[in-house]
């Protein structure tokens, strides 16, 4: 019998489903990404089983920092620059020293009503420090406010 | 050249009426694919789908509002600043109760107690996630009211007194 090479059919797999499918992919990810402004400090969350999620958007946040400064973020751009003046406007939170929080956190609710309060805390900050700026909280009717948490497993 | 090529191609056909054969182009898709999938994972990569949990909490508005309530449904937790917690209802001596222990204790209370309010003293000196973990404790437990109050000198003669 002669030695008889089968003829192999080169097969070729049309690429352009999968391409499709990854460009689409691609533009999903790309229009849903939001480039979080790098944080100024970073801040261990504590843990707990609350069910609640962060909201997107209108937040205000207290940064409370580990060695217990504190920093004010805000999700909007041109409410940061507003608030803290152009040349803060692209950081993610500013530092504020704890007499000046009040009237910071006034002009932000003033400048927008449905902001929502969130405290973000080090979980290994004093609670002296979270003491001290709930009752800033109190003391401008600020009432009701979240902490934010991770979730514990 | 291919340019030459097409275009001696195209006036062939013109003056001879005879269809030229085209030439199926073919593009390598390859790069293109592992450009868009190395675009895919880094976008993949750096959402961050998930967001943070949060714990409401309610402040009354004005702090010198004073609420009557019974002694006997007031339990007093408080907190050194070493995170050791006792507890008391009422004007009870304070007792060391541990922090694995305070999820069943405090269900317990809950239960037999309706109404139960706890008054949270934490140590200036202790820790934000003590008050974190413990007010995770209190909605775990059901207990709907609690209020934070100040650790006074007086509450850190009370744990003193007990440890000695």
């Amino acid at each position: 019998m002669p030695k008889f090479k089968p003829h192999r059919q080169g097969y070729r797999i049309d690429m352009t489903p999968l391409v499709d499918v990854a460009f689409l992919l691609l533009t999903f990810f790309m229009l849903t990404t939001t480039f979080k402004p790098s944080e100024e400090v970073t801040i261990v969350l504590p843990a707990s089983h609350s069910p609640n999620k962060l909201p997107e958007s209108d937040v205000i946040t207290i940064n409370i920092s580990k060695d217990g400064r504190l920093f004010l973020g805000l999700d909007s751009q041109i409410l940061r620059r507003r608030l803290f003046g152009k040349e803060n406007e692209n950081k993610a939170s500013v530092e504020v020293p704890k007499e000046q929080l009040a009237k910071y956190l006034v002009n932000a609710r003033t400048a927008n009503p449905k902001l929502r309060t969130v405290i973000k805390g080090d979980k290994e900050a004093d609670y002296g420090i979270t003491e001290d700026v709930m009752n800033i909280l109190q003391d401008t009717q600020i009432t009701r406010f979240n902490l934010v948490t991770e979730l514990a497993r | 050249m291919a340019g030459g090529d097409v275009a001696e191609s195209k006036s062939h056909g013109k003056g001879k009426k005879k269809k030229g054969r085209r030439l199926g182009v073919r593009i390598d898709m390859t790069p293109l694919v592992d450009v868009a999938f190395l675009l895919l994972t880094f976008f993949m990569y750096t959402t961050s789908m998930s967001r943070p949990q949060t714990m409401e909490i309610n402040l009354p508005p004005d702090k010198n509002v004073k609420v009557e309530m019974a002694e006997t449904k007031l339990m007093t937790l408080r907190v050194n600043d070493k995170g050791v917690i006792y507890w008391n209802i009422a004007l009870d001596a304070p007792k060391v109760i541990e922090f694995r222990d305070l999820r069943a204790f405090l269900a317990e209370k809950a239960a037999a107690i309706p109404g139960l309010t706890i008054v949270l003293k934490i140590d200036r000196q202790g820790k934000y996630r003590m008050m974190v973990d413990l007010l995770d404790e209190f909605n775990l437990a059901g207990v709907q009211r609690f209020s934070l109050a100040p650790l006074a000198d007086q509450d850190k003669t009370l744990m003193a007194k007990v440890q000695g």
